[in-house]
């Protein structure tokens, strides 16, 4: 044991000594905190970190990329702009979001900006499900006209020129070469890393809480009328799907359509997760609802026959106000006020 | 004491390896075998028919139109060559970003390919499925060297990328584009290639470099087995059946040319 002891000595101090690293670098944040999470009877998820494995360096890279207005075009709006962690990383109080600002105008989206959290499950990406990998997702947001209108090329050259991020790179990967790989790689370790699984929700799954009288009366009612599309634990299904949502004026928007060039996967969008919606109104892909309870309206009575709604729509749900307000007090219980106020997930000052 | 001895020995060699591992230069001459590899230079190289293929100058296609072409992009993948023997080398991680450019030629240069005489290699025009959907990449699939060949609102690379004008184009500009890719499904893009060096062989060892010239001729994508109608065929820019098309077009686009030993 103390042989072992005096190698791992020298080592260290070997390592330390021949490789010289930047103490200009705030400390990282504790390893003991990073690890893969993948709760109890949750299902094994999509992405596994088995290729980019997880470090308290390469997170703190991905948490200063996140937040880093460099990867826009005037250096104006990074990740963090649009995804808030106050707002469960959606865009607290935005139907749509402001993209960069061109010829003098502020740019703007026509899809709602998506909390973010339990990535590491999605099979795929953005609203119409467009991008296949964690790892390449935000170069949908850097290189798009009315997000933040980079190139690659571009934005790696920023960061080269900077000697934050040559430290940041080199702590994260053993050498401060900067490549685009380099780059995502780092922004999925710390997108990968927002867990949220410890709402009330979670807790009574685990038998550490109770479900008031109304919150169960909405548990059941919820999984008779919603789990089939958002389906627990996780809240989706990840399918593409049209809830019947009327189209916006002056808005053309076909969902999965565009990505999959099939007629009959128009107005179809990426079942959205239910956890946090305290956190990430408006809702809906175009941010057309306020309150949960518009939602609940619409689906009881406003489903438009004309936008291709899906099968189990149809007909509408069948709900009376009580039970309105007992699956929102259901819904309230997928609250994660841990994984909202986690302060890991903020921008170092 | 023999323990202790192994272990200040193991900690000295743990020291030596950590001194080594943080120098620039890798190479350590002193240790180097007597080499049973050597490396094999591809040339793919630009034509237009017979012709060195120029930016900005007309050609006529055989179907008659006159074309112009001002960019060139494709991806060479999974390069496998085999030997009179049969045998076959594959290069590891072998994905190449082929960007015509003033020089006309896309060298790709094979290395630690084992001694021998070999007869024939084949390539992936295009980027396999997999590395489609892995993620980020590095090398020529990076995203900044890729940057030009990679679709980012719909995840997937751009296998072949050939832009310029003909006057038959019906866009306004006269442009032709065409973004081929699609790495799944009926429409996928990627097609293999297997060719022959004519009965002579690339004798590779470690003192000579063969030198594998292959012909890339841009007039066969206009070509068979559909004539494309610069008319209606303009402008293709995501994986699909017109897509298809093209890549069907471009799966006799690169040919043996000649071999220098």
């Amino acid at each position: 044991m103390r042989f072992k002891l005096h190698i791992a000595f020298l080592l260290t101090a070997f390592t330390l000594i021949s490789c010289t690293v930047d103490p200009t670098v705030s400390p990282v944040v504790n390893t003991n905190e990073l690890s893969e999470i993948v709760p109890e009877s949750w299902p094994q998820p999509v992405y596994n970190f088995a290729n980019n494995k997880i470090s308290a360096e390469k997170f703190t890279l991905g948490r200063a990329l996140f937040y880093e207005p460099m990867l826009s075009i005037d250096n104006t709006i990074s990740c963090g702009s649009c995804h808030q962690r106050g707002a469960a990383f959606a865009n607290a109080g935005h139907r749509v979001s402001h993209g960069v600002t061109k010829d003098g105008v502020e740019l703007e989206g026509i899809r709602n900006a998506p909390g973010l959290f339990n990535l590491t499950w999605h099979p795929y990406f953005m609203h119409d499900g467009g991008i296949n990998h964690i790892e390449v997702q935000p170069l949908g947001p850097i290189t798009n006209p009315i997000e933040m209108a980079e190139t690659m090329p571009h934005v790696i050259a920023k960061l080269q020129a900077s000697a934050k991020y040559k430290t940041l790179f080199k702590n994260a990967f053993d050498s401060d070469e900067i490549t685009g790989e380099r780059m995502l790689k780092a922004l999925a370790q710390f997108m990968g890393l927002m867990y949220s699984y410890n709402s009330k929700y979670d807790y009574v799954k685990r038998g550490k809480s109770k479900f008031t009288e109304p919150e169960k009366k909405g548990y059941d009612l919820f999984l008779t009328n919603c789990n089939a599309c958002h389906a627990e634990p996780l809240f989706s299904d990840f399918k593409f799907r049209s809830n019947g949502l009327p189209a916006r004026a002056g808005v053309v928007d076909h969902g999965h359509e565009i990505i999959s060039r099939d007629t009959l996967d128009r107005n179809k969008f990426k079942t959205p997760s239910l956890r946090n919606l305290e956190a990430t109104a408006p809702y809906m892909h175009n941010g057309c609802f306020e309150t949960l309870e518009e939602c609940l309206d619409h689906y009881t009575n406003g489903i438009d026959a004309l936008a291709n709604p899906d099968p189990l729509l149809r007909n509408r749900l069948v709900l009376n106000a009580d039970e309105k307000r007992f699956i929102i007090a259901f819904l309230n219980t997928l609250n994660d006020r841990e994984f909202i106020n986690n302060k890991r997930f903020d921008e170092e000052k | 004491m023999r323990l202790l001895n192994h272990c200040t020995a193991l900690s000295l060699l743990v020291c030596f390896t950590f001194f080594q591992s943080c120098k620039k230069d890798k190479n350590d001459p002193a240790v180097e075998e007597p080499s049973k590899t050597g490396s094999l230079k591809l040339s793919f190289e630009n034509m237009f028919g017979t012709e060195a293929l120029s930016f900005g100058k007309n050609y006529v296609n055989l179907n008659g139109d006159t074309v112009k072409i001002s960019k060139l992009n494709y991806y060479i993948s999974n390069i496998v060559v085999t030997k009179d023997d049969n045998s076959t080398f594959t290069e590891s991680n072998s994905y190449h970003l082929v960007k015509h450019s003033a020089s006309g030629t896309g060298i790709i240069t094979l290395n630690e390919v084992p001694t021998g005489a070999y007869k024939s290699i084949k390539f992936m025009l295009g980027v396999d499925s997999a590395r489609n959907v892995s993620g980020a990449q590095s090398g020529d699939l990076d995203p900044v060297v890729a940057a030009d060949m990679f679709w980012t609102w719909s995840s997937g690379y751009v296998f072949f990328k050939l832009e310029g004008t003909s006057p038959k184009s019906a866009d306004v500009n006269k442009a032709l584009e065409y973004h081929i890719g699609g790495h799944g499904g009926v429409n996928k893009a990627q097609r293999s290639f297997d060719l022959s060096f004519n009965g002579t062989t690339a004798n590779v060892s470690s003192s000579t470099t063969p030198h594998l010239h292959l012909k890339v001729d841009v007039n066969q994508v206009f070509t068979a087995p559909v004539a494309l109608d610069l008319s209606v065929d303009y402008r293709v820019l995501s994986p699909g059946g017109r897509s298809k098309k093209i890549a069907d077009n471009y799966s006799d686009l690169i040919s043996f040319k000649s071999l220098d030993n």
